[in-house]
């Protein structure tokens, strides 16, 4: 039985060691730091491992990793940084206009110069936002549905969406900074 | 279907996740909305953005093999009849892996790196021939159109040819360079366009086999869907220059660009 579980913990790591690249760029736009990211991605597989035997097979692996990760990193890392999230999407809609007030955009003028902003822009643009918006950004670019989402980040798939809508125009209206 | 609601779909519709009969409702209404065409057009260009240009973080390989170390070997499974051919297959696979991925470093492949870098500067000379209004900025000398960068880009174009009778300046604009800004400069010779990008040539993958020497360079001299191009590299910053005109008139003019010794 022991040797059961010990094979299965086995199989389980060698998946999950294949999202290494992902689960270490997630941490690095959360931590906003190298080292932070490792010690983060560390300890996310380290608790990955003690409750390996809590995982559904046929789950989205992925998912379950990132969730742990996201738990890790608000209970072990938000409280100790100099820049913690200040409110959340949920509670910030005075300050981050709705995708309908995004004026700038308004016009081929303006998307000429969105399309001129490089990457290196869009990266700081991202850090710059709060842990909830970067992370449904992040999730929603990997491929995650809402639904996974949701799961990941512990709220309603309608509150996923509406996070995600407030999340991109926060971003949109961020890059507008950095257009030319 | 209503502006507020359109908005609400469309991140929905570029995921596919749409039923058909809301997707027709929401493309109706786009085709007839201004306002939310602009809306769908702006979300799909920052999903291109952070798709195609957000920097991805790899994890550093030692981090991985500390993770490796952390999780349990599998239980060894009995024996197979082929366990002792294992031991002289895997590091005879390991050294053909190891072979098959250092050769295109010696042998890079006609398509490889150069050819991306080439294609791109192509791109982006065509993109403006195409343009309605391809100068931000119109030439009155080098000396007007070099300080227009200034805060504009976050590295200064060194450009040592500021333009004569026969190849003059017509001024200069803000390009994109693959994943980087490019500060563009457009001259003419005669009735051809000649377009120089200069960008930070840093992480970018270029070509170390058939480089000439010009000047005091070493530039790779191609053509590619009937332009000729050639693209150098001087120090920290990254050339490209691209046009219709022959390649010996390109080569005397990165002669002029390039630092002569």
């Amino acid at each position: 039985m022991a040797g059961e579980q010990r094979a299965d913990a086995a199989a389980l790591g060698h998946e999950a060691l294949a999202y290494a690249d992902t689960l270490y760029n997630l941490a690095r736009y959360l931590t906003r730091s190298p080292t932070d990211a490792q010690d983060l991605v560390q300890e996310t597989y380290a608790r990955a491992l003690s409750a390996s035997h809590q995982f559904t097979p046929g789950s989205n692996l992925k998912a379950w990793l990132f969730r742990i990760l996201r738990n890790t990193f608000l209970s072990q890392y938000r409280h100790e940084r100099h820049n913690p999230t200040v409110g959340g999407l949920d509670t910030v809609a005075p300050a981050t206009p709705a995708p309908e007030s995004v004026q700038w955009l308004r016009g081929d003028v303006e998307l000429d110069r969105l399309r001129k902003v490089v990457g290196e822009e869009i990266e700081r643009a991202l850090t710059s936002l709060s842990e909830e918006a970067r992370t449904v950004i992040l999730l929603d670019l990997e491929g995650l549905t809402e639904v996974e989402v949701a799961q990941v980040v512990g709220c309603a798939v309608g509150t996923v969406k509406s996070r995600l809508a407030r999340a991109r125009a926060a971003l949109r209206e961020k890059l507008r900074d950095y257009a030319p | 279907m209503t502006c507020d609601e359109a908005r609400a779909l469309l991140l929905d519709a570029q995921r596919g996740r749409l039923p058909a009969d809301r997707r027709a409702l929401l493309d109706a209404h786009v085709a007839g909305c201004e306002a939310c065409a602009h809306e769908e057009a702006a979300e799909t260009l920052l999903s291109e953005l952070l798709e195609h240009r957000l920097p991805q973080h790899a994890a550093p390989l030692a981090l991985k093999r500390r993770l490796a170390a952390t999780w349990p070997e599998a239980v060894a499974p009995a024996s197979p009849w082929w366990a002792g051919w294992r031991r002289a297959l895997v590091p005879a696979l390991a050294l053909g892996v190891l072979l098959l991925a250092a050769l295109p470093l010696y042998y890079p492949p006609s398509g490889g790196a150069g050819a991306v870098m080439v294609t791109e500067a192509v791109n982006d000379h065509l993109r403006l021939l195409a343009s309605q209004h391809p100068l931000d900025i119109e030439s009155g000398g080098m000396h007007q159109v070099k300080p227009w960068f200034e805060g504009r880009l976050d590295f200064a174009p060194v450009v040592r040819f500021l333009g004569d009778d026969d190849i003059p300046l017509r001024g200069g604009a803000i390009g994109y360079y693959l994943d980087r800004k490019a500060a563009v400069f457009v001259f003419h010779r005669r009735l051809h366009a000649i377009t120089l990008l200069v960008f930070q040539a840093d992480g970018l993958p270029w070509s170390r086999r058939g480089l000439e020497t010009i000047g005091a360079v070493r530039a790779q001299v191609t053509a590619s869907r009937g332009f000729n191009a050639i693209v150098w590299r001087e120090g920290e910053l990254g050339y490209a220059l691209v046009s219709d005109v022959e390649t010996p008139e390109l080569r005397q003019l990165v002669g002029r660009l390039a630092p002569t010794s």
